[in-house]
């Protein structure tokens, strides 16, 4: 893997370019990895992930995760093409994570020697010897460094300083015993605590020169919905710490469902790359991206909402796309009304077309980010963001959906009195 | 121009299979057709796009689901389910009196409708043949289906009569509320049960009527094949040529390959979206259960001759660790599903087109059946139509005499 940074400035960002593997074409950053489960983008199938890119980028980074991944790790040793083959996507540079940024990672596990991996069949302790073997089975582009990244705002200075530690351990049989042919992303873990995310950054740095191609910066939330609820002003201190301490010319990782705006701000501080995981959230909870990303941009008066929520009785008449002017597949050829339905009828095909949707939004806001950043425009986006032209700042957070459909929300056109 | 013509474009010169072509306001439709049921507006985990990829023409949706929900309001002030749905091809609509008496406990039938307690408030309602050509006048599908008397395929004595009498005289009262024949074609469904005198009086009832195709109900509902597939035959036999026949709730592939020798033009059923869901992939030797452990390190693609998306990216073993797991393996089977469906009718029309859909049957029941003996029903249906199968010797015989199938 390498990077190359185009050009960077004091509060607005840096724009790179990504290089990963002998063929592959330039990615650009700030970038939008590819959240994955089971190797597949959430609900989607190869084509139809082909087409959502139309007009995108060729290749896309792939976000793996072993843990909804690590059952394939037999056949991949038998695979002799590439892990973005075996996936049905071909073409596309794979990161592999441990943890999957889309659903709550349980808390506890972690232990001196092993770290817990939860899967859909319960939990694993993972030992750094067995985690290497894993990977070097899957083969990724790109793998991250085995940590202990079990911590939160609440995380008791106790627990963080162990995650730091036990990273630390992990870490020196990472750099020992290198996967080859892969790119090393050094964790950086640390909670909330200044003095323990250095301690982890200086671990990290006194490696010898190549011995990593990348940070991965964890232990901030416990990913899933979790990650939307985090203020910007405890994240953003903490990050900002990190950041001025890593070396300059590494690509910079952080996993998780951070909303679009905390995004922008990560982004103004120098963070690289980030992942789909927030359109993931919202499509699982029947909400459809709706925030405005163009500064020039007047939407109607009822459109200046950060997600649409398709499970409100209020769609269930409105025959007009989710977005007036979007141009993916599920706006162009489908209404609201028609999502609402998909949604009580809790038929498939309604999140497939919300995570088109949502993956179509959150990639087109990348493009006017890194244009954004360009133009130096980037404070200005942020501040679009922050308010929607409207007077008070914008909520990002992701509602679950809890509802039931209740037999008094169907329609009832079907039924006559009896006679 | 009427809303349905039908022609014949070629003929078996052995059996009764016809290849057809059926234009509809929505699409045209090329015949022999498998139609994907899209219960309630959606078909399972695949888009509307990737059905026109497939090149599915047509597609059916359930009257009883649609009027549930979004609810025949909602459908109305969209402009009808092609609209509501984003579906620009044709769809069939069956009358919702079928799906009442299998999912609903309450569902009595007597000479006014269908008498149901309504799931709702668990008042009294009535679904009458009235009402039934209402909500699918609002739908809109290109075909509909008139409300029949149903009763169980298993059921005997003068029920089965009663049943089919009263048939008749609903498709005169759905015949009379019928709104849209302008845009829309209302089929009567044959009744009768397994009584070869009560199918030919049916027919012949029906045939009187001023209807642009004939579809044949009460079936594959777990009778013996015996009985099926002589009740198809008589039905074929007796039913205008220059229409087409569609055989409701049919989608088994030997049963599609047998009923197209014996001359039926259309079929619905749920099994290939249904397997796919529990991760089953069809091919011609039957289905994949993909959970098998036999498929966790075989690298190949369900079908290497099938070309549908799922066949051109992933293997057995990926689809494998998928299956039941990640939502998008019901997706990727349904599509391999439907497109096994929908290439298996293209290759028996072009077996017709060519005359020699006799060795196509031949070849196929070698392919699905192989080791395995070919069960008599077949040999004995294909037989009628003069399509003789070899006999093996080295295979035992008599298997598979009675096997339930999955209705709508
Ligand atoms: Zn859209
Ligand atoms: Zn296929």
């Amino acid at each position: 893997m390498k990077f190359v940074i185009k050009s960077i400035s004091k509060n607005s960002g840096r724009l790179g370019q990504l290089r990963i593997g002998k063929e592959s074409n330039e990615l650009q950053t700030p970038l939008l990895m590819q959240t994955t489960k089971g190797g597949s983008i959430p609900y989607l199938s190869g084509d139809v992930f082909d087409s959502v890119c139309k007009g995108q980028q060729q290749q896309q980074l792939l976000q793996l995760t072993l843990s909804t991944m690590d059952q394939m790790a037999e056949s991949l040793v038998q695979w002799n093409r590439s892990l973005s083959e075996y996936v049905g996507l071909p073409g596309h540079a794979t990161v592999l994570l441990l943890r999957d940024p889309c659903e709550t990672t349980p808390a506890g596990g972690n232990d001196r020697d092993v770290v817990p991996l939860f899967t859909r069949r319960g939990k694993e302790s993972l030992t750094a010897t067995r985690y290497l073997e894993l990977v070097s089975s899957f083969a990724p582009d790109v793998y991250q460094g085995l940590c202990d990244a079990d911590t939160n705002p609440d995380s008791t200075k106790k627990r963080v300083q162990k995650s730091v530690d036990r990273t630390e351990r992990f870490m020196e049989q990472c750099y020992e015993r290198r996967v080859e042919n892969s790119t090393l992303l050094a964790p950086i873990v640390g909670g909330y605590n200044t003095f323990a995310r250095t301690q982890s950054i200086k671990h990290a740095r006194q490696q010898p020169a190549g011995s990593y191609g990348g940070y991965i910066l964890e232990g901030f939330h416990s990913n899933g919905l979790a990650a939307t609820e985090l203020k910007a002003t405890q994240l953003l201190p903490i990050v900002e710490h990190c950041v001025q301490q890593l070396e300059e010319e590494q690509p910079r990782l952080m996993p998780g469902a951070y909303t679009p705006l905390l995004m922008l701000e990560l982004i103004r501080q120098g963070i690289d790359i980030f992942d789909t995981s927030y359109a993931y959230c919202a499509a699982v909870n029947y909400k459809a991206l709706s925030f405005s990303y163009k500064l020039d941009e007047i939407r109607p008066d009822d459109e200046h909402t950060p997600l649409l929520d398709m499970t409100a009785e209020e769609y269930k008449e409105q025959f007009k796309p989710l977005l007036s002017g979007c141009t993916c597949l599920a706006c162009e050829k489908h209404t609201r009304a028609y999502h609402h339905h998909l949604y009580k009828t809790h038929e498939l095909l309604g999140p497939i077309l919300l995570m088109i949707h949502n993956l179509h939004h959150l990639m087109g806001f990348f493009d006017v980010i890194r244009a954004s950043i360009g133009t130096d425009q980037l404070p200005a986006l942020l501040e679009h963001l922050r308010m929607q032209n409207t007077s008070t700042e914008i909520n990002y957070r992701i509602e679950p959906n809890n509802k039931i459909v209740t037999k008094a929300a169907m329609g009832k056109g079907f039924i006559a009195p009896a006679v | 121009i009427p809303p349905l013509t039908y022609k014949v474009v070629a003929e078996c010169s052995v059996s009764k299979a016809r290849a057809g072509l059926m234009m509809l306001r929505h699409s045209e439709v090329r015949t022999p057709v498998f139609m994907p049921v899209g219960t309630q507006g959606t078909l399972k985990g695949v888009l509307p796009d990737q059905l026109i990829e497939l090149d599915c023409q047509i597609l059916l949706g359930n009257t009883y689901h649609l009027g549930l929900r979004p609810g025949i309001e909602t459908l109305q002030r969209a402009g009808g389910l092609h609209n509501f749905m984003g579906w620009p091809r044709a769809i069939l609509t069956d009358s919702g009196g079928f799906q009442m008496v299998s999912l609903l406990q309450l569902a009595e039938i007597d000479e006014r409708g269908v008498n149901f307690r309504s799931p709702f408030d668990n008042s009294e309602c009535m679904l009458t043949p009235e009402h039934s050509m209402q909500i699918q006048n609002a739908i809109g599908a290109d075909i509909m289906m008139q409300l029949d008397d149903v009763v169980k395929t298993t059921t005997t004595g003068p029920r089965v009569e009663e049943a089919m009498e009263r048939t008749i005289r609903w498709v005169d009262r759905c015949l009379k509320a019928h709104a849209r024949d302008d845009d829309q074609s209302l089929f009567p469904i044959v009744q009768g049960g397994l009584e070869i005198p009560l199918r030919e009086r049916c027919v012949s009832a029906l045939m009187e009527r001023q209807v642009r195709g004939f579809a044949v109900g009460g079936l594959s509902g777990g009778e013996s094949k015996h009985d099926f597939w002589r009740m198809v035959h008589v039905c074929t036999d007796h039913l205008p040529r220059d229409k087409p026949r569609y055989l409701m709730g049919v989608g088994f592939a030997a049963d599609l390959v047998v009923c197209v020798a014996l001359g039926v033009d259309m079929f619905d059923c749920v099994f290939p979206t249904r397997t796919a869901r529990f991760g089953c992939a069809l091919v011609d030797s039957g289905q994949l259960n993909l959970k098998h452990q036999k498929y966790k390190h075989d690298m190949e693609p369900i079908d290497a001759a099938c070309g549908c998306g799922t066949c051109r990216r992933y293997s057995r073993s990926y689809l494998h660790h998928i299956a039941t797991n990640e939502s998008v393996s019901c997706s990727l089977l349904s599509v391999h599903n439907v497109a096994y469906q929908l290439r298996l009718m293209g290759s028996m029309r072009e077996a017709i087109q060519h005359d020699k859909f006799p060795q196509f049957v031949r070849d196929f029941m070698e392919r699905h059946y192989g080791s395995e003996p070919i069960p008599n029903w077949i040999r004995e249906a294909l037989k009628a139509v003069k399509i003789e199968l070899a006999l093996d010797s080295t295979k035992g015989e008599g298997a598979g005499e009675s096997s339930k199938q999955l209705v709508n």
